[in-house]
């Protein structure tokens, strides 16, 4: 496991690596539209749309290139974790031999001596000052050694394990999301059921409502719909932006919203000079008998009118933002009125033609059942990435809240004593810290070779 | 007293903290930095106040428009600097952490900024909204001192070896790395784990490749790789605070520069 391919996965040089090119190729995801048809990246970004297809980086996320980067720095965090931990492991449960294998004599003879005193006459001492700063104390003394150790913090040794292991879990998450989630659009009239694919169950929307602020924007949406099992009502719940409903496996959210317009119905004012003014609702598509041996027909509606270059009338947006019914009026067997009449704008009557002078139609009134957009996922991945990312904040606090912290003062009778101060956090503090406690004049620190 | 009254109070007190932070260069004794100190805790109630008030008015989180979000941001940078002040001393670069708070205040009041209420769109509709902007500013309140430190030890010249520049250096880096040390666990849990959180209950998936997303994970890994050169390599001073710049300068764009140049579903503002 130590050979020179392996240790290069373990290695933060290509950890380090992989974190940069992710970074430069995240910000270039940015910068490139995502999720265009070819033709775009032709038309718009016609230098680079050669390249952007190669790479795939129309879709980068999902790249190759990305998702192999990812998938390095997975191998990498498991290699760099399963080659450091048996050494925190050793170092949690050091042997008497190897600790007095590692350290130095402090070069002072004066702190040498000091050490020699603490060790002998004053451990007991020792031991008590160091428990009352929090730390965990051992000590052996017999004829030929002499060993104190003091430990603090033990959990924070693994505190970067613990986020490795939370990172490791977050991106095997998201590729089990990636590979296996769903999801399933459904759209429901108020009333209507539908079977949701895959499933043993239908959902029925019993209520849509739109609630809005008094300034007009959208407040709220409101789908109460009904879980059906076998033409049971199983569950009733009220389903909102941010309320989703939990069912079997699945959520359903509140996505979009609509009108179906083609069940628009309309109220249309028709007035004949001489003859009156008379209201006739239908709904778009019907022929309906308006009396005076007129016969309505509204063949079509669109709720923001608007004409293509070829003359064509089409929808700018689902929106009523101007509604258009096209109506045709036929007096005994004869078309006496055809065109588009328009509810913001009555007077305009280009789009018209009549054969009865003075004829005028009006669009007074329009309502088309509203429909809920509902979202089915399915996210297998998404409970793992809650465990990652727990052990993620986790580990995070314990390396930086809880850094683990190790002293030892060692003796082979008849030999120099040994001192060896260790942490990961700020060492040079650690160090000043300790010599003070144990009254030492300070030096360069010796490394400490037992992680390696 | 309404809350923009109490939020211009609040700037010229802070103007003055900045002013007695720098007076203190050229004097000697504590006598001025205590007094920074206590004005800028008095600046700190006059801000809270007035986002209580608009808390109250509104009836919805602080940090829902532009306006809103940077006026909290500069309070967190606040608390964040009274806190690191109190314990770590900050001396000589508080004055220069006032500066960015009234950089940010300005940035507030400014009428680039509208001031009136947005009523809520019904995916900014919940609790989450508190945990998860509230938590990342005041993560990225602490990484804005990081930022600071650090740009100011690229400021301090090293060139003459001043054993004083050389003090100050050192204490420098250490409070870039203790201000990262509070900013990115604050920063992964609001603005990655809380956004993910929410995210999911909002559009039922937790991660989009969303610009505001993919640029807070940009955010993260310039700071997981500032922590990887220092903890494990060993990096320390000029190499390490350039990360934390660019650190810091990936955060604001996150902040500002996505809602402005790139479009997603975090255009809410």
């Amino acid at each position: 496991m130590t050979s020179g391919p392996w240790k290069f996965l373990a290695s933060l040089k290509l950890g380090l690596g992989l974190l940069i090119l992710i970074i430069i190729l995240s910000i270039i995801g940015t910068l490139i539209p995502q999720g265009q048809a070819p033709e775009f990246y032709r038309q718009h970004l016609r230098d680079f749309s050669g390249l952007i297809l190669a790479l795939d980086f129309d879709h980068l996320y999902r790249s190759p290139l990305f998702l192999s980067l990812i998938f390095l720095l997975l191998l990498n965090l498991l290699f760099c974790s399963w080659l450091r931990l048996p050494a925190k492991f050793r170092r949690l449960r050091i042997r008497d031999e190897s600790l007095l294998a590692s350290g130095q004599p402090p070069a002072e003879r004066r702190d040498r001596a000091r050490l020699e005193r603490w060790l002998s006459e004053d451990l007991l001492q020792l031991a008590a000052a160091f428990k009352k700063k929090g730390y965990r104390v051992r000590t052996t003394g017999n004829e030929d050694k002499k060993i104190f150790l003091a430990r603090k913090s033990r959990p924070g040794l693994f505190g970067p394990e613990l986020v490795h292991l939370g990172l490791m879990i977050i991106i095997a998450g998201g590729l089990i999301s990636a590979l296996f989630s769903q999801r399933i659009s459904v759209a429901l009239t108020e009333g209507q059921t539908e079977k949701i694919p895959g499933q043993t169950f239908s959902l029925r929307l019993d209520r849509f409502t739109t609630e809005y602020y008094p300034d007009g924007s959208v407040k709220d949406w409101k789908s109460l719909v009904s879980v059906l099992e076998n033409g049971q009502v199983k569950l009733q719940k009220t389903i909102e932006v941010n309320h989703p409903l939990k069912y079997r496996r699945l959520g359903f959210f509140q996505m979009s919203y609509g009108q179906d317009w083609d069940r628009t119905e309309l109220g249309l004012e028709i007035s004949l000079p001489g003859v009156g003014t008379r209201i006739v609702n239908l709904k778009a598509g019907e022929t309906r008998e308006a009396g005076d041996n007129l016969m309505v027909k509204a063949p079509g509606f669109i709720p923001d009118f608007a004409v293509d270059e070829a003359g064509r009338a089409f929808s700018r947006s689902p929106e009523p933002a101007n509604p258009a019914a096209m109506v045709e009026i036929m007096a005994g067997g004869n078309q006496v009125f055809v065109g588009w009449v328009f509810s913001r704008h009555p007077e305009i009557s280009r789009y018209q033609r009549s054969t009865l002078p003075g004829m005028k139609v009006n669009l007074k009134s329009f309502s088309a059942p509203p429909f809920s957009v509902l979202e089915a996922a399915y996210d297998p991945g998404a409970s793992l990435v809650w465990s990652g990312s727990l052990l993620l904040v986790l580990g995070l606090l314990i390396s930086f809240y809880l850094p683990y912290r190790e002293v030892r003062i060692c003796q082979r009778t008849g030999q120099p004593p040994l001192y060896l101060v260790y942490t990961r956090k700020n060492p040079a503090a650690f160090r000043r810290e300790v010599d003070q406690l144990l009254g030492l004049t300070g030096q360069k620190g010796s490394k400490d070779k037992t992680d390696e | 007293m309404n809350e923009f009254s109490l939020l211009l109070l609040a700037f010229i007190i802070y103007l003055l903290t900045m002013l007695t932070g720098f007076l203190f260069f050229f004097r000697t004794g504590n006598r001025m930095r205590r007094i920074s100190y206590y004005l800028g805790l008095a600046g700190f109630v006059l801000h809270s106040l007035s986002l209580v008030r608009r808390t109250v008015e509104s009836g919805q989180a602080p940090f829902t428009t532009m306006y809103e979000s940077v006026s909290f941001l500069a309070w967190s940078c606040v608390l964040a600097v009274i806190i690191f002040d109190r314990k770590f001393r900050l001396e000589k670069t508080a004055p220069y952490l006032w500066l960015v708070v009234l950089a940010l205040m300005a940035l507030a009041s400014s009428p680039a900024l509208p001031k009136t209420y947005n009523p809520l769109v019904p995916a900014l509709q919940s609790y989450w909204l508190w945990l998860h902007v509230s938590v990342t500013l005041l993560g990225e309140a602490f990484l804005a001192v990081a930022f600071v430190a650090s740009l100011l030890y690229l400021l301090t010249p090293d060139k003459s070896h001043r054993p004083a520049n050389e003090a100050r250096r050192e204490k420098l880096d250490l409070l870039a790395y203790r201000a990262v040390a509070v900013g990115f666990p604050l920063f992964t849990l609001g603005a990655l784990v809380f956004g993910m959180i929410w995210a999911s209950r909002a559009w039922g998936r937790y991660w989009g490749w969303d610009p505001k997303e993919v640029w807070s994970l940009i955010t993260w890994l310039f700071y997981a790789l500032y922590l990887h050169t220092r903890l494990v390599h060993g990096w320390k001073g000029r190499k390490s605070a350039l990360i934390a710049v660019l650190g810091f300068l990936a955060a604001l764009f996150t902040f500002f520069g996505v809602n402005y140049f790139l479009s997603g579903l975090h255009s809410y503002v």
